[in-house]
C-alpha cells in the first residue's frame, strides 16, 4: 500500500462507485486541497458539453480545451464565453486540428449514429499532443438508459519519417435499468487502456490518418473489452454469488460428465 | 477535532466501500488524511457499513461463519449468534471478533426460528456456494428477520461480490417483505460496479410454517435472478449496442486516407461507394 495521498485517492476513485466519480473527486478536492489541481488532470469523469456561438454547434469540453473558465471550440478555434488571449495552438497544429476534427465528425456518426465529438491538439517540444473526444447518451425505453464518454489523449514525436505515438484511452460507460420487477439495476464503470506505436509520416495528413487508425483499434478494442466485461464477467460473479441451478444437481451433472469422458479415454 | 464535512465525506466513502475492500478503503482514507487515528470518529460509519452489508466473521474456535446486523446486535453492542448459541465483540475496523461467550437468546418464537434455520440453511447451501444465514427476532419479538448473505472475493482477479437477501417475517399477520441487493466489483485497468436493489413483498398463507416461508423465499430469489440475467440482455442488446456500433453499417473500417479530400459525411464511410 502506497503511503501517498495522492495515490490513495486515486486508489479510493477506482474503489468508490464509477458513477460517482465525479462527485467524489469534488470531495477529494474539498478534503486535500493541495491535490485538487493534479486530481483534476488525471481522473476522467464524463464530458461536458457546450454550444460554440460562432458555429451554433455543440463541443465538448475538457481540462485539454479550458482556460481559466472558458473553453475553446473546435468548430472556430473561439473561446466559450468569450476570453482574449485564451491559449490557441500554433497555425500547422491548428490545420491538423482542423482536419482531425472532420475526420472524427465522419468518424463519429458511423460508429455512434449521434452524440457528439471534439478533437483538440496542442504544441509540445518535438511534436504536438492532443485529445479525442466522444459522447453518446441513449435512453431506448423510458426505462433504461446509457451513456458513452471516450477519452483519448496522445502524444506525438517527430522522429526521421517516422512518428512515436503514445495513446492513453478511457471509456466511461455507464447504463441503468429500472422496472417494477427487476427492481434498479446500474451498471457502471470506466475502463483504462495504454498503447505506444511507431507509424510513417509523409506530411501532416499522415498524422491525421495515423491518430484515426489508432483510436479507431482502441475503440474497437474497448468496446469489446467492456462487453465483455460488463456482460459477461460481472454476470458471472452474480452467477457465482447465487446458482440459478441447485448445487446438488449440478454436481451430479458434473460428475456424470466426468465419468463419461473417463470411460471414453480408457 | 475532524470536522463535520470531512467526516461525512469520509463517511460516505466508507459506505459505499465495495465487498471485501473495506480495509482497502480505511487504508486509502488514513493515507489521505495523513492521520492514523482518524477511523476512530468513523466508527459510526464503520459500524452502518458492517450490519447494512452483513459483514461476516469466523468466531475463535467456531467453524461455521456469523454475520453482524442490526438485527442481532446487544444493547452493549456486541453480537450474537443463534446457532451457535453465542456472542461476541466485534471490531468494526478490523473486521475481527472477540471474547465469545455462551448467549441464549429468549424469544417466544424460539421453535419457529429452529425450524425456519433449518429450511433455510437447507435452501441456502443447494444456491449459494458461500453462504452465511442468521435469523434474529426484533426487538419486540412480532416479527423475525431472515437474512442470507453470500460473498465471493477474488482480489488477485481485480473483482469481489456480494449478494444479500433480507425478510421480515411477521409470524401473526403472515407477511413476509423484504429486499435483495447485489454489488459486484471488478477493478483491472478500471472500476466496474453493478449494483441492483429490489424490494419484494411475498404472499404465504396464514398459518404457513417455515418450510412455506422458506419455499416462498427461494421462489421469488430464483425469480430475481432470472429477471437480473434478463436485465443484463436487456442493457447489452438495447442502451449498448444504441450507444456505439461494432463497425460502421458498412461492415468495414474507416477510410481515413480521404479525410480532407471530401466533404464531411459524404463518401468516407468505409467504402461505401467503391465501385
Amino acid at each position: 500500500m502506497s503511503s501517498d495521498p495522492f495515490d490513495s485517492a486515486l486508489d479510493l476513485l477506482r474503489r468508490l462507485p464509477p458513477a460517482k466519480t465525479a462527485h467524489n473527486v469534488q470531495l477529494l478536492c474539498d478534503l486535500a486541497p493541495a491535490l485538487s489541481e493534479e486530481l483534476l488532470e488525471s481522473v476522467d469523469v464524463p464530458l461536458t458539453v457546450k454550444k460554440c456561438s460562432k458555429s451554433n454547434r455543440e463541443f465538448l469540453c475538457c481540462d485539454y480545451n479550458r482556460d481559466g473558465d472558458s473553453w475553446r471550440s473546435p468548430w472556430s478555434n473561439a473561446f466559450e464565453p468569450p476570453l482574449e488571449d485564451g491559449v490557441c495552438p500554433s497555425e500547422r497544429v491548428r490545420r491538423m486540428e482542423v482536419r482531425a476534427n472532420e475526420g472524427f465528425d465522419v468518424y463519429r456518426e458511423l460508429y455512434f449514429e449521434g452524440g457528439i465529438s471534439s478533437v483538440y491538439f496542442w504544441d509540445i517540444d518535438d511534436g504536438f499532443a492532443g485529445c479525442v473526444l466522444l459522447k453518446k447518451s441513449v435512453s431506448p425505453t423510458s426505462k433504461t438508459s446509457g451513456s458513452w464518454d471516450s477519452i483519448h489523449v496522445f502524444e506525438s514525436q517527430d522522429r526521421a519519417r517516422m512518428s512515436h505515438y503514445k495513446l492513453t484511452s478511457t471509456v466511461i460507460l455507464n447504463l441503468g435499468n429500472e422496472t417494477g420487477v427487476l427492481g434498479s439495476m446500474d451498471l457502471s464503470g470506466n475502463m483504462v487502456r495504454q498503447v505506444e506505436q511507431d507509424m510513417a509520416v509523409e506530411d501532416d495528413n499522415s498524422h491525421v490518418m495515423n491518430i484515426g487508425r489508432m483510436v479507431e483499434d482502441m475503440e474497437l478494442k474497448m468496446r469489446n473489452l467492456l462487453q465483455e466485461v460488463y456482460f459477461g464477467k460481472a454476470k458471472d460473479v452474480v452467477g457465482d454469488l447465487r446458482s440459478i441451478q441447485a448445487l446438488s444437481e449440478a454436481n451430479r451433472e458434473k460428475q456424470a460428465h466426468r465419468e463419461v469422458i473417463s470411460s471414453m479415454s480408457k | 477535532m475532524v470536522s463535520v464535512f470531512k467526516r461525512e465525506a469520509l463517511s460516505s466513502f466508507i459506505q459505499s466501500a465495495p465487498p471485501g475492500e473495506l480495509s482497502n478503503v480505511t487504508t486509502a482514507i488514513k493515507t489521505l488524511t495523513g492521520d492514523k487515528t482518524i477511523t476512530t470518529s468513523l466508527e459510526p460509519a464503520l459500524r452502518k457499513y458492517n450490519e447494512e452489508q452483513f459483514t461476516t466473521v469466523k468466531l475463535p474456535g467456531g467453524s461455521q461463519p456469523v454475520l453482524m446486523s442490526e438485527y442481532n446486535r446487544l444493547e452493549d453492542g456486541r453480537y450474537y449468534d443463534i446457532e451457535s448459541q453465542s456472542s461476541w465483540a466485534f471490531d468494526h475496523e478490523s473486521q475481527k471478533a472477540s471474547a465469545v461467550q455462551s448467549y441464549v437468546p429468549e424469544s417466544k418464537h424460539n421453535d419457529l426460528i429452529t425450524s425456519l434455520y433449518k429450511s433455510l440453511s437447507t435452501h441456502a447451501s443447494e444456491h449459494y456456494p458461500s453462504n452465511t444465514i442468521g435469523i434474529y427476532p426484533t426487538s419486540d419479538d412480532s416479527t423475525l428477520a431472515i437474512l442470507t448473505v453470500s460473498n465471493k472475493y477474488s482480489p488477485s482477479n481485480f473483482w469481489n461480490g456480494r449478494w444479500r437477501s433480507s425478510y421480515t417475517f411477521s409470524p401473526s399477520s403472515s407477511t413476509l417483505t423484504g429486499r435483495i441487493s447485489v454489488d459486484v466489483h471488478y477493478y483491472e485497468d478500471g472500476n466496474v460496479r453493478l449494483l441492483t436493489s429490489k424490494a419484494l413483498d411475498l404472499k404465504i398463507s396464514s398459518g404457513a410454517d417455515a418450510g412455506h416461508v422458506v419455499k416462498a423465499i427461494a421462489v421469488a430469489e430464483k425469480k430475481y435472478q432470472q429477471e437480473l440475467n434478463r436485465g443484463f440482455a436487456g442493457l447489452s442488446e438495447g442502451a449498448f449496442k444504441g450507444l456505439r456500433r461494432q463497425l460502421p453499417v458498412t461492415r468495414q473500417k474507416m477510410e481515413w486516407e480521404k479525410v480532407g479530400g471530401y466533404r464531411v459525411g459524404q463518401d468516407i464511410g468505409g467504402g461505401r461507394f467503391k465501385s
